[in-house]
C-alpha cells in the first residue's frame, strides 16, 4: 500500500532514554521494555506521543487490517504524513508544498489503455458509501459490498443535489457540465483522485489511488459520476 | 442572524441574561447552550433545534437517577458505597469534580479521567474484580458505568472546564495529546485536525466543532450525552473510540494512556467555557 518509513532515529533516541531513566520515581507511569519504568513527565511531547502510539499498549494493534497485516502498521507515518503533520494549523509553506507535490506526482499510476469513464450509476453508490477500511469494535467486511468499499466522497463534498454532502472540500456539483470531458481535464481529475497532494500539498483529502483505497475500476465509475452528462451531478 | 432570533427569545423570556454575569451555574443545560448560541451564532451549536427542544426531557436524567442510587448504595465484595471515592476534590465530593478531570492522582501516580477513576474506586474500594460486568461493561444506558458517569458528570453542569495543569504529568499528557491531535496517519491520512480545526465545516449534514473555538468545543466534549440516534447515553471514551474508528485508525483501548492524553488535550481546549451536562447529540 503506502510507503511507511518508521523513524529509526526516533526509536534509537527512545531506547537510549528508556535505558537512561532506570531509577524508579514515585510518579512514574507506564512500563517499557524489560519492565523499566518510564517517566512520562521527563519526555518531550513528540517523544511521549510516539511512545504512547507504539509502546503503551493503547491500541488494538494486532487486529487484522483489510489491506492485510496488523492494524498497528497504520499508525506508522510515511514521509508525507510526517511533513504534513508538522504544519499543524499553518498553511503549507512553499518548500513543503514543492517536496510533497513532487513526491505525490511520482506515485501516480495511470490505467492501462488510458483513462476511461465507467458507469455513473455505480459511481453514485461509491461516492455515497462510507463503508470500508474501518477497524476496531466494528470491522468493515469489504466482501459484503458488491462494488467494494466506498469512496465516501459525500463525506466532504457536495456532488449531486439529491443528496447532502459535506463542506470540508469544495462543491463538485455540475463538475463535468462546467468542464467538459477533454483528455486534459480527465487526466487532471484522475490525478486529483489518485493522489490529491499532486496539486494540493498536504490536503485533507485521502490518497484514494496511491493508498489503495479505490481500485482503478472504482475510480472510473466515480469519474463517470463526475463527468457523464447523464449523471445527476451534471443535471 | 435569523438563527440568533429563534434562540434568543425563549432564553430572554425564561432566564436572565447570562452573558452579563458570565456565570452559567444553576442554568439548565439547554439554557447554557442557548446562551452560547446567543453569544456566538455558531453553526455547530445551533444545528439542531430538535435536540434543543428535547433537552428538558433528556433520557439521560433517568440514567443519572439510577446512577445516584448506585453511587450511594454499598456494593461489591467490600460492601461500601462510592461516597468514599476521591474524584480529585476529596472523598465523595462531586460538585465541580468532573470539570477538573482528567487530573493527576497521587494514590495511583497516574493522570486519570472519570472512567478510569471509577474503575479504580470500584475495584479498590468496593472490591469488584476487573472483569466483573459492573466494571467491565462501559457502554449503554443500562450499564452501571454510564449510570454512574452521567450522575457524577451532571454535578459539574454549568461549571467551567478547569482541568489542573500544575503537576508535570498533567502537562506531559496534555502536550502529548496535542501532538496526537495533529498526527496524521492511517490509509486516509487523517488526524483529528482534518475535521476539527475549522469553523462551520460539515461532514455530510453534520456541522463540526472547531477545537480552536472554546464555545463550540465545550459542547463537543460535554459527555456523557444522550445520542439520539443510538438511543443510549454515551461517554467520552465512547466518543473517542468512534472518532478513531471513522479515521480508519486501529481501535483505541478504553482508558489507555493514549486515550487519556487526547482527552487531557481536548478538555484543556475547552478551558473556561461551561460544561453542558448531560448533553444531547444526534
Amino acid at each position: 500500500m503506502m510507503k511507511k518509513i518508521f523513524s529509526k532515529t526516533a526509536l534509537a533516541v527512545l531506547t537510549v532514554t528508556m535505558l537512561g531513566v532506570g531509577t524508579l520515581h514515585a510518579d512514574n507511569h507506564g512500563k517499557g521494555a524489560g519492565d523499566v519504568k518510564i517517566d512520562y513527565s521527563a519526555m518531550a511531547p513528540e517523544e511521549l506521543a510516539e511512545y504512547l502510539v507504539f509502546m503503551s499498549n493503547s491500541f488494538k494493534a494486532g487486529m487484522e487490517a483489510q489491506e492485510g497485516g496488523p492494524a498497528g502498521e497504520r499508525l506508522k507515518q510515511d514521509e508525507l504524513q510526517k511533513l504534513c503533520s508538522a504544519l499543524k494549523d499553518k498553511p503549507v509553506d512553499p518548500a513543503t508544498a514543492s517536496k510533497v507535490g513532487e513526491m505525490a506526482r511520482a506515485t501516480i499510476k495511470y490505467p492501462e489503455g488510458g483513462i476511461k469513464l465507467g458507469d455513473w450509476k455505480i459511481g453514485r453508490e461509491l461516492a455515497w458509501s462510507g463503508y470500508g477500511w474501518r477497524i476496531g469494535h466494528k470491522t468493515d467486511k469489504h466482501a459484503s459490498r458488491k462494488n467494494g468499499p466506498g469512496g465516501n466522497c459525500y463525506n466532504c463534498h457536495q456532488l449531486a443535489t439529491d443528496r447532502t454532502g459535506g463542506t470540508i472540500g469544495p462543491s463538485l456539483t455540475g463538475y463535468g457540465k462546467t468542464r467538459g470531458t477533454s483528455e486534459a481535464i480527465l487526466k487532471y481529475a484522475y490525478e486529483v483522485i489518485y493522489n490529491p497532494h499532486a496539486y494540493f500539498a498536504c490536503t485533507k483529502m485521502p490518497r484514494m489511488g496511491a493508498n489503495g483505497l479505490l481500485t482503478e475500476e472504482q475510480i472510473s465509475h466515480i469519474m463517470a459520476y463526475l463527468f457523464d452528462p447523464e449523471s445527476p451531478v451534471n443535471k | 442572524m435569523f438563527r440568533k432570533l429563534i434562540f434568543a427569545l425563549p432564553l430572554a423570556l425564561a432566564v436572565g441574561n447570562a452573558s452579563a454575569a458570565e456565570s452559567y451555574e444553576g442554568m439548565a443545560p439547554e439554557d447554557i447552550l442557548r446562551a452560547l448560541i446567543e453569544k456566538t451564532d455558531s453553526a455547530y451549536l445551533s444545528q439542531s433545534p430538535q435536540n434543543l427542544q428535547m433537552m428538558p426531557d433528556n433520557p439521560a436524567y433517568w440514567v443519572a437517577e439510577e446512577g445516584e442510587e448506585l453511587f450511594t448504595t454499598p456494593r461489591g465484595p467490600n460492601n461500601v458505597s462510592l461516597e468514599g471515592c476521591d474524584f480529585g476534590k476529596g472523598p465523595g465530593v462531586l460538585e465541580g469534580a468532573y470539570v477538573e478531570m482528567p487530573r493527576y492522582f497521587e494514590d495511583t501516580g497516574k493522570v486519570m479521567d472519570l472512567e478510569n477513576r471509577l474503575v479504580y474506586c470500584m475495584t479498590k474500594l468496593q472490591g469488584f474484580a476487573k472483569d466483573d460486568p459492573a466494571v467491565k461493561k462501559r457502554h449503554g444506558s443500562g450499564s452501571d458505568m454510564m449510570k454512574l458517569q452521567t450522575y457524577i458528570a451532571m454535578q459539574s453542569n454549568g461549571m467551567n472546564w478547569n482541568p489542573p495543569m500544575n503537576h508535570p504529568m498533567e502537562k506531559a499528557m496534555r502536550d502529548a495529546g496535542e501532538v496526537l491531535f495533529y498526527r496524521r496517519s492511517g490509509p486516509m491520512d487523517f488526524g483529528c485536525q482534518a475535521c476539527h480545526s475549522e469553523t462551520g465545516k460539515r461532514i455530510r449534514a453534520s456541522v463540526l466543532p472547531n477545537v480552536h473555538e472554546p464555545e463550540e468545543w465545550t459542547k463537543a466534549i460535554s459527555w456523557p450525552a444522550e445520542r439520539a440516534g443510538h438511543q443510549n447515553v454515551r461517554s467520552t471514551q465512547h466518543r473517542l473510540r468512534g472518532c478513531l474508528w471513522q479515521m480508519r485508525h486501529p481501535g483505541i483501548k478504553a482508558g489507555s494512556d493514549a486515550s487519556i492524553a487526547l482527552i487531557s488535550f481536548w478538555t484543556d481546549a475547552a478551558r473556561g467555557q461551561p460544561a453542558i451536562l448531560p448533553d444531547m447529540k444526534r
